[in-house]
């Protein structure tokens, strides 16, 4: 066919007349080449093309030319993690050393910016911390023009009130509860536990791949994704903010929640972010190839310092800018442990003892790092430091030996006769004395009381421990006031109110709700098996006992008491996980004025007690009226079919020969007298 | 009131029933002699040999003068009530796992296991002259059930439909004249272990490992009613006089020894039929409970557990006083 074609083709004897591309006489070319080939324009290369990509690194080291090479691959190694580097250039004075500023391209603008971002005020070392700016920055301020105008204003956006929960009137608590619904996948909800049934304000699927975790003062609550952590806050536990770091497993916020602190390992070590929570920046990293507990960064009361523990150092790092207090460790060698007082910039360490040289407890004021007390202690295996809540009392448990023994074939050294040390510290008195309780028995459990100045000690057998209280007083001996004997006690649980404890046995679940104030009366006993974990509510009004599932597969969820101990709600929920209590901040009220309505509780009792009547009533009068309410609804249907039944009585009849079964009751009951031989004795007679 | 142990199974119970009297408990159980007791004092009256395998149902027809029972031996027995004779041994192809009289007491359904390559059945035998005939006669009606196999089985009232749980959690109803499927629902999602109608036969409570109790009627097969519990569901019975209903079981019987019995939750646990409220348990099995039973005179109860005791309880006043409001 094709051939066909060409064949008539070729055979045609008129010849096509190219068509004339000449432009016509008289034509203006009126079209620009912007707008025929603005896109190919557009990739034209030129002088300038680039420059966004660059950065101007300041305050690097002035160095010599012997030098230079190291300089160069340090600043390149640092920076190429943002992205390649296609070219950078270290301008040098007359004597070849450079000038202590540089330039680096990147591949593209984003990349350069993101440098920018993570390595402004980057500390290289003591000296040199880096300014690094866009070099198209220069232009910017260059062109500002002479005439200030006054900024636009923006449209006001609603901000998310970050303390809506505090406003609730009757100032119930929340608290959420997660539930692993499918591997990776938490449930969260978020409950208000209000009277007389709690009230469920939201429900998150997915909303965590692990666990969750409230900050400190109840402000945000944390989740963990693959990609890093995300915190949730304000009225509708909207994201607040975000902060990439993968894999994180554990995060610490600061005690004012102005940082938070991600914990992720690496193969390398524990990478350590701090990060600013209200811009989401991070403002310092750190890797770790330490244990969790040498790396866990310790923050002051007040946010103003964070410490972390190194060999023989202790590394104070000050807000906000996170460099080292007076850019240098402390100094203690052999230190091994060490913590915040919480309510002062004061530091409690302890140093091990070798041969000649005893252990020793230092109390440090920071920042002005001077020893304000020293405690010598010999013999010493292991010490706990315990602060009080209220900063006003620490207690030091020492476990002692009377001998010590090295075990030839490896460097652990073996205590025989081990006993312990309570050693409390007055803290708001002159110089700081020092009392000590001595105790026999193994320690199972230690806790301050959270307010006044009582605390608890567990001793004993676990299955038949006692329980002692002591009460301090300012200068005063620590004096028991109470010892409760045969308890199956393993933990302690004060209320955040203090007063009332709970102690509990975590291998039965076994709970007993003492008063401390009322003769350390048993004021009532309760039973959850296997329950892992007692949660108080942050106002000391309510207890619950939780079994999660990360620890038994069976039967989880938990139980809600009074702090008198009376169970309120029994919940069993598959795949439960997590209790926890939205944490408050503090009250706003002072002391006097707290005092002033525990004087005048006579008068709100009243009114509390009138609210409660009026409440269960209103609650009772619902159940009543929803029971009556099926009740009629059952017996209708009742009614109907007993009709039906009464109906079908001749068949009833009709099968059973006659005989009215309808009842147990029957007239014609026959009397059968039945004769059993029981024994058979046969007596001779004489 | 202290219940009373009536101890002479050497296995796990597997059913009780009282008769229509109630003067008489019967209970089978995993060993091969079903037992009969005088419910009011405990003392056993006597046994019923002949079973060669785990009896795992009895019934007593209305005038207690025979019982049927079906074991894993594959027969299905008919037994003199008062001299505890072998009537009629009626072979079978697997296990029997359901036996019952019809009200009449004319008729008796069993239901077999789908097991050695045989289907699960449901047949109906006529047993008016229960005598040796009866093994090598047909039955009345045979129904293949090819669906999930039937777990528990009850008569309708007035002899006129058969109501069978699966294992599947189905209940379905079938017309005794014809064989045909006249209804199924699906209200529960695990193995249905049991089922009891009420006094008048108008509802039936079911107990299901999906670890709830439900109410139904038995004519539209609605559910009424459902008693949640956190364990299966072994047995559950409807009081005669109140408005109460007593479920039991507790965990599997697998998983028994791995915890302790008070993680297993062997309480007889009663509810309010209509509100659907627990308002009482008891404890007092150690191993999960099997079967539960309502005394005609709804004045006490009896359960059989695993643990191859059958307890007799007879309510306090306290129990008759208590009053939902």
């Amino acid at each position: 066919m094709a051939k066909k074609r060409n064949e008539e083709y070729d055979s045609g004897d008129e010849y096509q007349e190219e068509p004339n591309f000449d432009d016509p006489e008289g034509f203006v070319d009126d079209i620009n080449d912007e707008d025929l080939l603005g896109d190919l324009l557009k990739q034209k290369p030129c002088e300038t093309d680039g420059v966004e990509c660059v950065v101007v690194v300041d305050n690097i080291p002035k160095v010599g030319p012997t030098r230079q090479e190291k300089l160069k691959t340090v600043i390149f190694k640092l920076f190429s993690t943002f992205g390649d580097i296609v070219s950078s250039f270290y301008p040098l004075d007359e004597e070849q050393n450079t000038k202590g500023y540089a330039f680096l391209e990147y591949k593209s603008p984003e990349k350069a910016e993101e440098a920018v971002k993570a390595l402004n005020n980057h500390r290289l070392d003591k000296n040199h911390t880096f300014a690094v700016n866009l070099f198209i920055d220069f232009q910017k301020y260059e062109n500002i023009p002479e005439k200030w105008e006054p900024p636009t204003p923006q449209p006001y956006k609603v901000q998310n009130d970050l303390y809506n929960f505090l406003i609730e009137p009757d100032a119930y608590d929340q608290y959420c509860i997660a539930a692993e619904t499918s591997p990776n996948s938490v449930q969260v909800q978020f409950w208000q536990n209000s009277l007389p049934e709690p009230t469920e304000l939201e429900t998150r699927k997915s909303f965590t791949d692990t666990f969750v975790k409230w900050s400190p003062l109840g402000t945000y609550i944390v989740t963990f994704h693959k990609q890093g952590v995300v915190i949730w806050g304000g009225s509708n536990y909207q994201k607040i903010n975000k902060f990439p770091h993968p894999g994180t497993q554990f995060v610490d916020f600061s005690p004012c929640e102005n940082y938070v602190v991600t914990y992720a390992p690496t193969p390398a070590g524990q990478k350590i972010i701090i990060w600013d929570i209200r811009t989401g920046q991070e403002k310092r990293s750190f890797v770790s190839d330490g244990q969790t507990s040498m790396s866990m960064f310790r923050w002051s009361h007040d946010d103003k310092y964070v410490a972390r523990m190194g060999e023989n150092a202790i590394f104070v790092y000050e807000t906000p800018k996170f460099f080292l207090h007076e850019l240098k460790s402390i100094s203690i060698p052999g230190i091994r442990s060490f913590s915040w007082s919480p309510t002062d910039n004061v530091i409690a360490y302890w140093v091990g003892g070798q041969t000649e040289v005893p252990a020793r407890v230092t109390i440090m004021d920071i920042p002005k790092k001077k020893d304000i007390r020293n405690k010598n202690l010999f013999n010493v295996a292991d010490c706990k430091i315990h602060w009080q809540k209220s900063g006003d009392y620490l207690c030091v448990k020492v476990d002692r030996f009377s001998k010590s023994k090295k075990d030839k074939k490896d460097a652990d050294v073996k205590f025989l006769g081990t006993f312990y040390n309570f050693e409390i510290f007055h803290m708001r008195e002159k110089d700081i004395p020092v009392d000590s309780v001595e105790i026999k028995e193994l320690i199972l459990a230690f806790s301050w009381e959270p307010v006044n100045n009582k605390f608890a000690i567990v001793h004993g057998e676990p299955n038949n421990a006692n329980v002692s209280f002591y009460e301090v007083k300012k200068g005063q001996k620590p004096a028991l006031v109470k010892k409760l004997e045969k308890k199956a006690c393993t933990h302690l649980f004060w209320s955040p109110r203090g007063q009332f404890i709970v102690l509990g046995n975590l291998t039965m679940g076994t709970f007993e709700f003492i008063d401390t104030n009322n003769d350390f009366i048993v004021m009532s006993s309760a039973d959850h098996f296997r329950a892992s974990d007692v949660e108080w509510d942050p106002t000391g009004r309510y207890v619950v006992t939780c079994v999660s599932s990360w620890k038994i597969k069976e039967d989880t969820g938990y139980n809600l008491y009074t702090f008198q101990g009376r169970i309120l709600k029994r919940n069993l929920l598959k795949n439960f996980v997590q209790y926890l209590w939205r944490p408050r901040p503090a009250s706003l009220l002072n002391d006097a004025q707290q005092k002033d309505i525990k004087k005048n509780l006579k008068k709100y009792y009243a009114q509390f007690e009138n609210k409660d009547r009026m409440r269960l009533t209103r609650a009772s009068k619902e159940l009543l009226e929803k029971r009556s309410q099926l009740r009629e609804q059952f017996m209708e249907y009742r009614n109907k079919r007993i009709a039906e039944w009464q109906d079908q009585k001749s068949r009833r009849l009709q099968l059973r020969n006659h005989v009215d079964t309808d009842s147990l009751e029957t007239d014609d009951v026959e009397e059968e007298i039945v004769e059993f031989l029981i024994k058979e004795e046969i007596t001779v007679l004489e | 009131m202290k219940p009373l142990m009536l101890q002479g199974h050497e296995r796990s119970i597997t059913q009780i029933k009282y008769n229509r009297e109630g003067d008489l408990l019967f209970s089978c159980s995993k060993d091969l002699k079903p037992n009969v007791w005088w419910s009011l004092n405990g003392e056993r009256l006597g046994t019923y040999n002949g079973h060669q395998g785990a009896v795992w149902s009895l019934d007593v027809d209305w005038s207690t003068s025979k019982m049927i029972t079906g074991s894993g031996d594959m027969t299905t027995k008919i037994w003199d009530v008062e001299f505890g004779k072998v009537l009629a041994s009626i072979p079978a192809q697997s296990s029997v796992r359901t036996t019952n009289f019809s009200y009449s007491g004319n008729q008796a359904a069993y239901t077999t296991d789908k097991a050695m390559g045989q289907n699960c059945e449901l047949f109906i035998i006529d047993v008016r002259t229960a005598d040796s005939s009866l093994s090598h006669q047909d039955p009345v009606l045979r129904v293949p059930i090819l669906q999930s196999k039937v777990t528990s089985m009850l008569w309708g009232a007035l002899d006129e439909t058969i109501i069978t749980g699966h294992e599947n959690g189905h209940i379905s109803l079938y017309d005794v004249r014809n064989g045909k499927q006249i209804n199924s629902v699906n209200d529960h999602t695990n193995s249905i272990n049991d089922m009891q109608l009420n006094k008048d036969g108008t509802m039936f409570v079911t107990a299901s490992k999906d670890t709830s109790a439900k109410l139904f009627d038995s004519e539209s097969l609605l559910c009424l009613k459902t008693y949640k519990t956190e364990r299966p569901v072994n047995s559950a019975a409807i009081s005669p006089i109140l408005d109460h209903i007593v479920v039991g079981g507790g965990q599997d019987a697998m998983e028994v020894t791995t915890t302790s019995s008070r993680a297993g939750k062997f309480d007889s646990r009663f509810f309010h039929l209509i509100y659907e409220e627990e308002f009482a348990r008891l404890k007092g099995h150690f191993g999960p409970i099997n079967s539960l039973a309502f005394h005609p005179d709804g004045k006490s109860y009896a359960s059989g557990g695993e643990d191859g005791f059958v307890r007799v309880q007879v309510f306090d006043n306290s129990y008759f006083e208590y009053m939902f409001e």
